[in-house]
């Protein structure tokens, strides 16, 4: 496929030419168009994400974080630019990834083993395939012995474990996971962060992770994007450079909350520049 | 003995003991006041005829019922594919849902003698009174159920590529369950009601044809006796539907086991 680039992108490289770069935002704009007016949310949005690499997209309520997760889900249609998975361009959802919404959204008349391979069986593969995949997922995850209950018998936690084993049972090499703990206490949270960080540290997929939770963005990741609102865009690109894998007593050490003690400025920054517009740009 | 059962057998008892109450007031009234045999009889009368000739009322009601079970089934069976095809196009939704309103606010009692212009007066006119009475109910209930399923359901399904077919059959419908379920106790209900009309209008058979002919001779007791069965099977009907959503969606939260306190 030959990349035709708007003239703004001509001097940086296609994304076959790094070899590196999964994922590529190339100056995404989306508006959203109504009888009252337009609004922007998202300006001139650009970002690449290595293989194998773990970015958090931090950001207030309203800044577009979500939509450009449904962007790169290829959920919305972009108002401008393109975005890249692998040599793909997004115009449809992208096969190869897997979705953890905010909600656990389980589907309440399957058991819990049911929902975690709704998705094979919407991808059309085969049940008998992946039913062992299902299983050690689920163990993996806590809920050996769970199988059979239905989502109504599971805690909170519990649910959204089932949905992210969901989202990863085909095996996908790129995960999307907006704000998935979002609605958990702050112990479930923790010990899900920590789950993720030990999952992903043993097979390295390619996750962006949607959150307003600065603790949680620098625990899990290897960069974070900062995005601010009116309209969506990014501010910051931070490199988190904290040895893997983490535990939970990082979040005790200096450098730690160096990094959130920065995260919150720039957030704070963005903030203030909301009621005197303009300043910060 | 289980949480269950005893609740079970409770309910029954309460069951049990408001209709012993109805028959004490009923026959102290009729006793009290002196009412004549025609207008109200006492309740061992009714007892009585029911009993006097079983063979009759076996086979009008075995007839009633056939008719209000087979409408309910085609009210059913045609409502929820009127819904898919509602649901999946607006410009069917505008045709089909235009249609039901129209044939709705017609009042069926008002069809029935035409019914059996067309119809004759053997099973069909009854049978498509029943179904006819029905089918809205059904429609407007699975309609709203396929409609309200939970937007972030629809992304997941778009993101793992479900077919269409894979959404109908594995997300709306059963999402679409418990107001289906909702829409076939009003249904059963109202096909009983339309069984007993179109038997009102035409033909030999049946409790509502018994109620007919026994008022015609002042037969005071007859129909009450067949007013009485009626109730029964109408009620009967009524249970095993709730029974059927009991045994379907057992996932539903109205299904769930109350949490104790």
């Amino acid at each position: 496929m030959a990349d035709v680039l708007s003239p703004a992108l001509q001097d940086r490289p296609a994304p076959d030419k790094v070899p590196d770069v999964h994922i590529s935002i190339r100056n995404v704009e989306k508006v959203y168009r109504s009888q009252r007016g337009s609004v922007v949310a998202l300006e001139n949005v650009s970002l690449d994400v290595a293989k194998g690499e773990f970015v958090s997209i931090l950001g207030p309520s309203g800044c577009g974080k979500s939509t450009l997760l449904k962007c790169i889900a290829g959920l919305e249609p972009l108002s401008g630019g393109e975005i890249f998975v692998g040599r793909q361009r997004v115009a449809e959802p992208p096969k190869d990834l897997g979705v953890v919404f905010q909600r656990d959204i389980l589907f309440d008349w399957r058991t819990t083993l049911d929902n975690v391979l709704v998705t094979v069986e919407f991808l059309g593969l085969k049940r008998r395939d992946y039913e062992a995949r299902a299983r050690s997922l689920l163990a993996t995850y806590g809920l050996a012995g769970y199988e059979n209950r239905y989502p109504w018998e599971l805690s909170g936690g519990q649910r959204q474990r089932v949905a992210i084993c969901r989202a990863m049972v085909h095996d996908p090499q790129f995960l999307l996971m907006d704000e998935p703990f979002g609605a958990l206490d702050a112990l479930t949270r923790d010990e899900l962060n920590l789950e993720l960080q030990n999952r992903w540290f043993a097979d390295r997929k390619t996750i962006i992770f949607i959150t307003h939770g600065i603790s949680e963005a620098v625990f899990l990741s290897d960069r974070v994007i900062v995005m601010g609102r009116n309209p969506g865009r990014i501010i910051a690109d931070v490199k988190i450079d904290l040895p893997r894998p983490r535990g939970v007593a990082v979040r005790d050490t200096a450098a730690f909350t160096a990094y959130t003690g920065r995260l919150r400025a720039i957030m704070d920054d963005a903030n203030a520049g909301i009621t005197h517009a303009g300043v910060l740009s | 003995m289980s949480d269950k059962v005893r609740d079970r057998l409770s309910g029954l008892a309460w069951v049990l003991a408001i209709f012993v109450a109805i028959a004490v007031v009923w026959e102290a009234a009729v006793k009290f006041f002196g009412v004549p045999l025609f207008i109200l009889p006492p309740i061992e009368d009714v007892i009585t005829e029911l009993f006097s000739s079983p063979a009759l009322f076996l086979r009008n009601a075995a007839f009633t019922v056939a008719t209000a079970m087979g409408g309910f089934a085609i009210a059913v069976i045609v409502g929820i594919l009127l819904s898919v095809m509602i649901v999946s196009s607006r410009l069917l939704e505008r045709i089909f849902m235009t249609l039901l309103a129209v044939i709705h606010s017609i009042p069926k009692v008002a069809l029935a003698p035409l019914f059996v212009i067309w119809l004759g007066t053997g099973f069909e006119p009854k049978l498509a009174i029943a179904a006819m009475m029905a089918v809205l109910v059904v429609v407007v209930d699975t309609v709203a159920g396929m409609r309200s399923v939970d937007p972030e359901m629809l992304n997941l399904a778009r993101v793992t590529h479900a077919s269409p077919l894979a959404i109908l059959l594995k997300i709306r419908f059963p999402a679409a369950l418990p107001q289906i379920f909702a829409a076939m106790k009003a249904a059963i209900s109202l096909s009983v009601v339309g069984a007993i009309v179109g038997e009102y209008v035409g033909g030999q058979s049946g409790l509502g044809y018994v109620i007919i002919v026994a008022q015609g001779s002042f037969d005071t007791p007859r129909a009450f006796a067949a007013v009485l069965l009626l109730s029964i099977i109408a009620t009967a009907l009524f249970y095993t539907v709730v029974w059927a959503e009991s045994l379907f969606i057992p996932w539903h939260v109205s299904q769930r086991p109350r949490p104790a306190g």
